[in-house]
């Protein structure tokens, strides 16, 4: 039992702390300040910098601007304050429960004898190399022009056929969806299914973008991902899918992400849409447009020829309120008749005007979009069918008045005619078309066919020897 | 109906405004007037007809890069905003 080590306590290591003499033993009296500074200055010296990785909690920013939290992992914590000039130039938001790795100093907080980090510098953990490869290869990328404005390309008017790359499972697919059915009814759609997070996804989505290019008639493509983390949208930061996206034939609409989210596939996309529906809302918007402008060019040119139509009305008018040209009548008379040919032509035209059509397809739409269509569609229908009705009206009433004037200018021309001349005996010689009066035998060579028109009747002759 | 004398949607658009702004200028014969208007309207006819044309479809490119009918469930229900 004797060899036990607690009944045999080793007298050396005792040694020290007994006194050395019988006199008042030699005591070190501190100041707990003075403690703390020593113990300061240890700190200080032995652990000069550090790194130090753990999650932040307690996070408090005071009025001052410095930050307080606690690091800890799962055994351990450590007080923590960042003061203002550090937190500056952080380029996330410090919150409780986000791993970081951070970078700093221990020191002691006299006051309180308490031993803290005083951090110069944080980042998020995991985050950080990801945001360093976002940024490397950005900056890569846009010293190769990827991104210059330049190289964006116009949306189609009306693609032929919308193609979208996209998970099929995905929110995003079926807002996609949502938009174009309500607002681009007939819209043909092409879809290239794709996972869009995860290892590789990237170069699936580019994959996906290859094999939709190259069908027929998909002039427009839709790149679209719902929101997420970093991580999650990272498939679109890959420098294999910016290349594809760079080198496609089409067109290509990046949808990815919130509002807030920038990938690197925004930056080489020809439009960069907030959201997947933002994205569909861009082809919609972009038809729409369009047809307004052919909407007003259409517009115009019924205003342009309601206008053209017009002057020759007041022309005619002058013409005829002049008195005393006989010959000119009968010009004019021929005008007149050879106009209410082209009017009547014209009214035949109108019935079937694009104008017309332009109108009822936008109002048509416009009323869809405003009201529930289901209910106020029959409503809808009476009324553009009446104001149809009104339109063609108008225009039918416009025809008759101008015919009627050229009518009555004809009737009155007739009464002047030169047919009357015919009565007492004189011929007019018409070439064999009869549309040129020959008042001139040298312009007769043996051989052609000439019309002559008597006071009754008309007939047909040959030339039979040259003028003397 | 393919039109021959018009090359496409473009195309289409460019003699419109083309047609309108010589309209506009006014000093055509009457004749020179309507035979344009005659041709806007055709134009027109035309861009409204590739508009109508497209087919309300989806289809799914697979793997081999072929088209086919997508699944049925993407159509989705239109009764909640369409007539």
């Amino acid at each position: 039992m004797s060899t036990l080590p607690f009944d045999a306590p080793d007298p050396p290591k005792l040694a020290p702390v007994k006194p050395k003499s019988e006199g008042v033993p030699t005591r070190t009296i501190l100041t707990v300040g003075e403690l703390n500074a020593t113990i300061r200055d240890l700190l200080e010296n032995s652990l000069q910098t550090v790194w130090v990785e753990g999650e932040i909690s307690n996070a408090r920013v005071w009025n001052t601007g410095h930050m307080y939290f606690t690091l800890k992992d799962s055994a351990s914590q450590i007080k923590a304050v960042m003061f203002r000039s550090a937190v500056r130039y952080l380029k996330f938001k410090p919150e409780d429960g986000l791993k970081v790795v951070a970078r700093g100093k221990v020191s002691v907080y006299d006051p309180k004898g308490e031993y803290q980090i005083i951090c110069e510098h944080m980042e998020p953990k995991g985050l950080g190399s990801l945001q360093q490869a976002f940024e490397q290869l950005k900056k890569k990328l846009a010293a190769e022009g990827l991104f210059d404005p330049a190289r964006k390309r116009a949306l189609p008017a009306l693609p032929r056929r919308i193609g979208i790359v996209t998970s099929l499972d995905g929110a995003a697919l079926r807002d996609i969806i949502r938009v174009l059915r309500r607002r681009y009814p007939n819209a043909h759609l092409v879809l290239s299914p794709t996972r869009v997070q995860g290892e590789g996804a990237g170069r699936e989505v580019a994959h996906a973008i290859r094999k939709i290019e190259r069908i027929e008639g998909v002039d427009v493509v839709i790149v679209a991902r719902g929101g997420g983390s970093l991580e999650d949208l990272w498939a679109f930061n890959e420098e294999v899918l910016a290349r594809v996206m760079a080198a496609c034939k089409v067109p290509i609409i990046s949808g990815v992400g919130h509002e807030t989210d920038f990938t690197i596939a925004d930056f080489v996309a020809d439009l960069r849409a907030p959201t997947p529906s933002a994205a569909a809302e861009l082809v919609v918007r972009r038809k729409d447009e369009f047809f307004g402008h052919i909407g007003r060019i259409c517009e115009r040119l019924d205003a342009a020829i309601h206008h053209r139509l017009r002057r020759t009305e007041t022309r005619l008018h002058a013409l005829e309120a002049r008195p005393g040209y006989a010959g000119y009548r009968g010009r004019i008379a021929v005008r007149g008749r050879h106009i209410s040919e082209l009017a009547a032509l014209l009214r035949q035209r109108m019935n079937h005007s694009a104008a017309r059509r332009v109108r009822r397809h936008e109002q048509l739409r416009r009323s869809l979009d405003a009201f529930d269509p289901r209910h106020r569609l029959a409503a809808v229908r009476t009324r553009l069918v009446s104001r149809d009705g009104q339109l063609q009206a108008a225009v039918r009433r416009r025809i008759a008045v101008l015919q009627h004037r050229f009518g009555s200018l004809a009737a009155r021309v007739e009464g002047l005619s030169p047919l009357a001349v015919l009565g007492r005996g004189y011929s007019v010689t018409w070439d064999a078309s009869r549309t040129r009066i020959i008042r001139d035998a040298a312009t007769l060579k043996p051989g052609d066919d000439v019309s002559v028109t008597l006071e009754r009747g008309m007939f047909e002759a040959k030339v039979t020897r040259s003028p003397a | 109906m393919a039109d021959p004398t018009i090359k496409d949607f473009e195309a289409a658009i460019a003699e419109l405004e083309t047609i309108v702004k010589k309209l506009e200028e006014g000093d055509l014969a009457l004749e020179k007037s309507l035979e344009l208007y005659e041709r806007g309207v055709q134009l027109s006819r035309f861009c409204h007809s590739r508009l109508e044309e497209a087919e309300r479809r989806i289809e799914i490119v697979n793997e081999r890069g072929e088209l086919k009918p997508a699944p049925a469930s993407l159509n989705l229900p239109d009764d909640e905003d369409e007539p």
